[in-house]
């Protein structure tokens, strides 16, 4: 579903992904761990094409993100994302938000969009508070609204880009909840998250990233269980 | 000095029809000025290299000339350049236009640029062209941050419309004046004058402030 053909992203001079190559199938959860700086966000943000690559292909359902801005918006509509300040429209409420997508990008009526949007809010328990504006919900309530936006215009692939870093830790459960249901529905995801539990309990792959590199890609309750290399186990010892 | 205030009732006809010539200018003021403030601004911040320079120049020309200067440009000069008559009132309103335009263009540029990169990307990532981000997030939140700076703007378009008297528009000001030299009377006169303009401005200031609450995000 997600290939990197020897993707390279650079910003100047700066290499930032070195040759990547990597595939994800349909209905896998990649979770992708490494430290700041290792290229992760890059990564994530190639793969919808909110970066252009360098060098080498990147192919999202067969279609590459070197194609033309159809193609690119194509991909985008089928690549939910999911940022880590959230970045809800704050001019709109809750179901605003959700039916943005849906209406804008998707073409809705505004009364499809309306029942599309209610029916997310339920999914991500927000259905009560649908009439809020992001300012008025906590921070765990946003990203849940944010999911909710995104899931929206009916993506076949998530990204989620430290979902819950910018979260106190008594707020960051809701979040992981949800995303933990959305993996048992079976929707394939890409999680850059620090979330050690979330990767060996929902993950199904495990990539260790460092320097622009994939260092490590395998299960995690193995990878976790004995770390196969000393700046991984480090690492490892850094997070939890 | 004795004051004659049933001058204030005489003059009153005359006056209001100078403010019909005011509220003219002022409004195609107001609408021009928000068109050509936002293909400028929108140029500045989002334009190419070309339409980027030539937002910039137009900018920095009206802004680092008096507006006085500009309409005598427009009205007098102008003509010989292009071989074209204008009228003293179609002087007025393009010089007004263009002139607010280039304070505007800052101003909307600003607020653009005050929308957080992530809110557009949130926008793009869902599919949407860039025209399409700009038309339905970018500008909604933009609009609401340039409201306060874009209210004393307008205002100032208001006061602007005086200053053609220099070119004999029968505005406002000018009216005043020819009232004035029939009667004598500068005190009540002008008096009358800055009490219209007064009432003008406060109800269009008032106008925006309620404006600016409405659209108040909680
Ligand atoms: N827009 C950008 N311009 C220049 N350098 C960037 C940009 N975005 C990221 N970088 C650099 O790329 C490297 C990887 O960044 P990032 O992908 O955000 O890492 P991570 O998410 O793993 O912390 C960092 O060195 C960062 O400074
Ligand atoms: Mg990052």
């Amino acid at each position: 579903m997600i290939e990197f053909r020897q993707t390279t992203k650079r910003f100047g001079d700066h290499v930032v992904l070195r040759p990547v190559e990597l595939s994800v199938k349909s209905g896998e959860v990649a979770v992708i761990i490494g430290p700041s700086g290792s290229g992760k966000s890059t990564m994530l943000r190639c793969v919808n094409a909110l970066e252009k690559i360098s060098g080498g292909d990147l192919l999202v359902n067969e279609l590459s993100v070197l194609g033309s801005s159809a193609d690119i918006r194509q991909i985008r509509r089928q690549a939910g994302m999911v940022f880590q300040q959230f970045n809800l429209f704050p001019n709109l409420t809750a179901l605003q938000n959700v039916m943005f997508g849906p209406i804008r990008a998707k073409k809705y009526s505004k009364s499809e969009a309306k029942e599309i949007a209610k029916a997310l809010l339920g999914k991500v328990g927000l259905f009560e508070r649908k009439n809020h504006y992001p300012s008025q919900l906590s921070g765990g309530q946003q990203q849940r609204v944010a999911i909710a936006r995104a899931l929206a215009v009916q993506p076949r692939l998530m990204l989620f880009d430290e979902p819950t870093s910018a979260l106190d830790p008594e707020l960051r459960q809701e979040v992981m909840k949800v995303m933990q249901t959305l993996a048992m529905e079976g929707m394939t995801m890409m999680v850059v998250t620090h979330e050690m539990h979330f990767a060996r309990q929902v993950g199904s792959r495990l990539i260790f990233m460092e320097n622009g590199r994939v260092v490590h890609d395998g299960e995690p309750a193995a990878l976790l269980s004995s770390p196969p290399s000393e700046r991984f186990h480090n690492f490892l010892q850094h997070v939890q | 000095m004795n004051l004659d205030w049933s001058v204030l009732i005489s003059a009153f006809p005359d006056l209001m029809q100078g403010l019909q010539v005011t509220l003219l200018i002022a409004i195609s003021g107001l609408a021009g000025g928000i068109v050509s403030g936002v293909v400028a601004g929108v140029a500045l911040e989002y334009g190419g290299r070309i339409s980027n320079v030539l937002a910039h120049i137009y900018v920095a020309l009206i802004r680092g000339t008096p507006i006085v200067v500009q309409v005598m440009f427009i009205f007098f000069a102008l003509p010989l350049i292009a071989g074209i008559r204008i009228s003293s009132i179609d002087a007025a309103i393009i010089t007004i236009i263009i002139n607010s335009g280039a304070y505007n263009a800052e101003i909307i540029r600003g607020a653009l640029n005050s929308v957080p990169g992530g809110i557009q990307e949130a926008g793009l990532a869902m599919g949407l062209s860039f025209p399409a981000v700009l038309a339905h997030i970018i500008a909604p939140l933009a609009f609401r941050r340039s409201l306060p700076a874009m209210g004393n703007q307008l205002v100032n378009v208001v006061k602007d419309t005086s200053i053609f008297i220099v070119i004999g528009v029968g505005e406002l000001t000018r009216r005043g004046q020819e009232v004035m030299a029939e009667n004598f009377r500068s005190v009540e006169v002008w008096s009358e004058v800055a009490a219209i303009y007064f009432v003008v401005i406060s109800a269009f200031t008032l106008g925006l402030r309620v404006l600016e609450r409405r659209m108040r995000l909680p």
